[in-house]
């Protein structure tokens, strides 16, 4: 009796949490793509990262929880905004732009898919995704993740980390300062004919 | 022992002039110019060597059979596996002789004759790369390897007589030997087809050997496309017109592939392939009909020639007509005879021609060589000694071997046999005619304004460089002396050589007495051919005959050339443009073009939903992956 | 299990990713439809890590550490380009930068 309660309790609980952060997780959603301002937009999306960290936490995946809030709320987002601030304050009208159609369009393509996947959730696969029993004590702790990863998973952890180490030299080309002209590399007289930046540019 | 030295001598000579090449092909500009002559001379010398290993190791062989050595299993397709062999026999041994013999003087004439060319080098490996396409021919151990080396004697051919390309009339003239060839050689492959579909074997001996279970009909077809590659390569009517253009090549290669080797291979073929023409004997009578006609044409037309190399051309075609006359009735021994003294002869000629034509700055119109002998005595008398051995007065040796050719069709005793025997004697007459008609126009006498203008003293004793007269000389005694090897009706140790190999038919066995006739008749012939000559060109006591008509017909080559445009080119000439302005550039030319705006029209389409705004495509991304998880749905 | 099914999540997870496809769609700043760009991942992983949870099969959440990790490998890329479209004074909109156009 006493466990029932309690059990019931804390179904409440889950489910009085999980709305909390549903809501929080659509809303700050639709602010991150609502804000006319980018810097806005990022803290909004810090907020989105938050609520899905809860989210993971009552799916049971403490680490990704954890690697979700240091890793995109941390670096990531931080990387965000310090490019936002470098960039300046641009501001831009949200539903503005481009042919009329285009907006059009996208409302109906994503209506769309959203209209497909709540669909093919709840329609079709919703009896199959009912309720179900609990897991290991292990499921999701950093452990049973690093051992998942370091044995039946060891290929695909090592092209994430090749894809990683890529996007991060391909980061540091495209951020890096333009090529200039080397004056050793070439005569003077060629070098003082060029226009200075506008031919690398181009 | 005599196994080992026949297999061991037979594959160094060939494959020593095939290392020649390809040493000079890697080694490139690495090597001087007169390295690369010197490796392509001692290439050929080497593979001489393997030539005479080979022949010992025959000739200590009891009833020189010869054998037939295999490398290794070249092709295998089912039943049917063809090797790598290589023959050595009495026959092949005599062809692998002359040709590595012979071509090691000319090789080494060549050293001094294209001393100064720009591409010495390619020309070197060429020269290496006919002989070891030669050799391969005359070695060829199965039908299939003689067709091998058939087909590269003639790329060969091609690439010599086209050395020098920047000349248009050189290109032509490799073209027109090349198309000729292959129409030879066509027929030459389709015989060999037909041999092997009956004989299901491309070894001589069992091929040979079903021969005499084919039909006629079958056995005729055969020969007769056995003897289409046999005239096609050697010149002989009505594919002859190549040879003359020929000479547009350096003249070394006239003297080693149009003189002394390649253009014999027909010979060599009707000799290797006897058994089948003696189950087609009206085929082999043919052939020996083409050589009788060929001998009187070409020593007709040789009589109006003007250039030096052109009339030694036709003096080839003709003799060549003689031995295809020998071996046509059954004379094999006395065909491959004449073939051997030949070469030497003829080399001799050709490269006496060279030593002319080298000194007065590439003349070779010998209406403005005269006396050019005053100035070359050394030359001269070589030419002398290959003129008269070509002309046949003994001692020299044509004598020795066209004699017996043509006594060996009077043996025959039918008419045709007559008739041969007449062609064989006329064409001593036009022998000794047009051969001391170049020789009255050339050399005796005060030399012309030309030759005085234009002659130029090089090498040691003024006539040539040393590697040049050394050949001549060497090739002078051989064209006197040679033809004692075998007089008939006295000794005959080079027809008792070839005897296992291709011996001469029962009918075509001369008489001593027949022997001796012929040989009076056709010494009387070349002697009054001579006097002739001497008349009419060197004491101008006759006049020529004026007869416009036929000094035009042999002028003009009794209309061959022309002939054969207005059959085959003329025509293909017209269909080609019908199909040019009917299918090609209403069809095959516009389709592409339709192909091309079509796509084009395409693609300006298309380019409009290319706004290049990345919202767009992503839109159209949406878009598909919607339209594709409601297809999953619904399909669900 | 407590609290609601699997099936709300995904659901969740559907709405989420709605949002995200909006706002790459109609949003021209190139950094709000990177921020856009995220919201569709993340949605994705919830997805995978309930799916994860439904089935009781590690791979999801391995599959999401992988989604995190190429998330950021793009956002890497995506700032770069951004700062390399400013620093050559190029308009920071995805309407003007039309170089593919044919």
């Amino acid at each position: 009796m006493n466990a029932l309660v309690l059990a019931s309790a804390g179904n409440a609980l889950v489910w009085i949490v999980w709305v909390v952060a549903a809501l929080s997780l659509l809303g700050s959603g639709v602010a991150v793509v609502s804000f006319s301002n980018p810097f806005f937009s990022a803290l909004a999306l810090i907020g989105n990262l938050g609520s899905l960290a809860i989210m993971y936490m009552l799916l049971t995946a403490e680490f990704v929880a954890a690697a979700q809030v240091l890793v995109y709320a941390g670096a990531v987002m931080v990387m965000f905004l310090f490019v936002i601030a470098y960039v300046g304050p641009r501001r831009e009208e949200p539903w503005s732009g481009g042919p009329s159609w285009q907006t059009v369009g996208a409302v109906v393509a994503a209506g769309a898919l959203l209209v497909e996947i709540v669909v093919a959730v709840g329609l079709q696969a919703g009896h199959a995704l009912g309720g179900s029993g609990t897991v290991g004590a292990s499921f999701g702790t950093p452990a049973w993740i690093g051992r998942v990863f370091l044995t039946d998973h060891l290929l695909a952890f090592e092209i994430t980390s090749i894809v990683l180490l890529v996007a991060a030299v391909g980061g540091v080309i495209l951020g890096s300062h333009t090529r200039r002209v080397d004056p050793g590399m070439i005569s003077p007289g060629t070098a003082q004919q060029r226009e200075p930046e506008a031919e690398v540019v181009r | 022992m005599s196994s080992t030295a026949m297999t061991a001598g037979s594959w160094l000579c060939l494959v020593s002039p095939l290392a020649g090449t390809i040493v000079i092909l890697l080694a490139g500009t690495r090597i001087p110019r007169v390295a690369a002559g010197w490796i392509s001379t001692s290439s050929v010398v080497v593979a001489f060597a393997g030539a005479v290993w080979a022949f010992f190791g025959v000739h200590s062989q009891s009833g020189h059979r010869g054998e037939i050595t295999t490398a290794w299993t070249w092709l295998a397709s089912g039943s049917f596996h063809p090797g790598l062999q290589l023959l050595v026999d009495p026959l092949s041994i005599v062809m692998m002789l002359i040709v590595s013999g012979v071509g090691s003087l000319i090789v080494l004439y060549s050293i001094g004759y294209m001393h100064g060319d720009d591409e010495e080098r390619r020309y070197f490996a060429y020269m290496s790369f006919f002989v070891f396409s030669m050799l391969m021919l005359v070695e060829g151990g199965n039908l299939l390897l003689l067709l091998v080396g058939w087909g590269l004697v003639g790329l060969s051919s091609y690439l010599l007589i086209g050395f020098w390309h920047e000349r248009p009339s050189a290109v032509q003239a490799a073209k027109k030997a090349f198309v000729m060839n292959a129409f030879g050689d066509a027929v030459f492959a389709l015989a060999l087809f037909i041999l092997i579909a009956h004989s299901g074997s491309v070894a001589f001996s069992t091929s040979f050997a079903t021969v005499t279970h084919l039909s006629p009909a079958t056995a005729d077809f055969v020969a007769l496309g056995l003897l289409g590659g046999a005239v096609a390569k050697s010149a002989q009517i009505p594919l002859q017109t190549w040879l003359p253009d020929a000479m547009e090549g350096p003249t070394p290669v006239s003297a080693l592939i149009h003189a002394a080797t390649m253009v014999t291979a027909g010979v060599y073929l009707i000799a290797r392939t006897h058994p089948i023409f003696e189950q087609a004997r009206t085929i082999e009578l043919l052939a020996a009909g083409t050589g009788a006609l060929t001998l009187v044409v070409a020593g007709l037309i040789a009589l109006v020639q003007t250039d030096i190399k052109r009339v030694i051309a036709y003096s080839t075609m003709s003799q060549i007509g003689y031995m295809f006359l020998g071996v046509g009735v059954g004379a094999y021994s006395q065909g491959m005879f004449h073939l051997l003294t030949h070469a030497f002869f003829k080399a001799l000629l050709f490269m006496a021609a060279g030593l002319v034509i080298h000194a007065v700055a590439n003349e070779q119109d010998i209406r403005k060589l005269r006396g050019v002998g005053r100035l070359m005595p050394i030359t001269k008398w070589c030419f002398l000694a290959g003129a008269l051995a070509l002309v046949g007065i003994p001692p020299f040796s044509g004598f020795f071997s066209k004699d017996s050719i043509v006594a060996a069709a009077a043996a025959l005793g039918t008419w045709y046999g007559w008739i041969f025997w007449a062609c064989g004697v006329a064409g001593a007459l036009l022998t000794g005619l047009y051969t001391f008609r170049l020789w009255f126009l050339v050399f005796p006498g005060e030399p012309s304004a030309f030759v005085r203008e234009h002659f130029h003293r090089s090498g040691p004793i003024g006539e040539g460089a040393l590697t040049m007269l050394v050949p001549v000389g060497v090739l002078a005694v051989l064209a006197t002396g040679g033809g004692w090897l075998q007089w008939a009706p006295k000794w005959h140790p080079f027809t008792d050589w070839l005897a296992s190999a291709a011996p001469t038919l029962a009918i075509a066995e001369p008489s001593s007495t027949q022997e001796y006739f012929t040989s009076a008749a056709t010494v009387i012939a070349g002697v009054v051919g001579i006097a002739i000559a001497w008349a009419v060109y060197s004491e101008r006591r006759i006049a020529i005959p004026h007869a416009p008509f036929l000094r035009r017909t042999l002028e003009h080559k009794f209309w061959f050339d022309e002939l054969y445009a207005a059959i085959f080119y003329k025509p293909a000439e017209l269909v080609a443009a019908g199909l040019r302005r009917e299918f090609e550039e209403p069809v095959v030319l516009q389709t592409g073009t339709d192909l091309g705006e079509t796509t084009l029209a395409a693609g300006g389409l298309m380019r409009r939903i290319q706004t290049g705004l990345l919202r767009t495509y992503v839109l159209f991304l949406a878009g598909g992956a919607a339209a594709v998880v409601l297809a999953f749905l619904i399909a669900r | 299990m407590l609290g609601p099914g699997v099936a709300w999540y995904i659901a969740l997870a559907g709405f989420l990713f709605g949002i995200g496809v909006l706002g790459v769609l109609v949003r021209r700043n190139p950094l709000i439809v990177l921020l856009s760009l995220e919201l569709m991942l993340n949605s994705a992983n919830l997805a995978l890590i309930a799916f994860a949870r439904h089935f009781h099969n590690g791979a999801g959440q391995v599959f999401a550490l992988a989604v995190m990790a190429v998330a950021a490998s793009e956002v890497c890329v995506g700032l770069g380009l951004v700062v390399a479209l400013n620093r050559k004074r190029l308009s920071l909109d995805v309407d003007r930068l039309s170089e593919l156009r044919g």
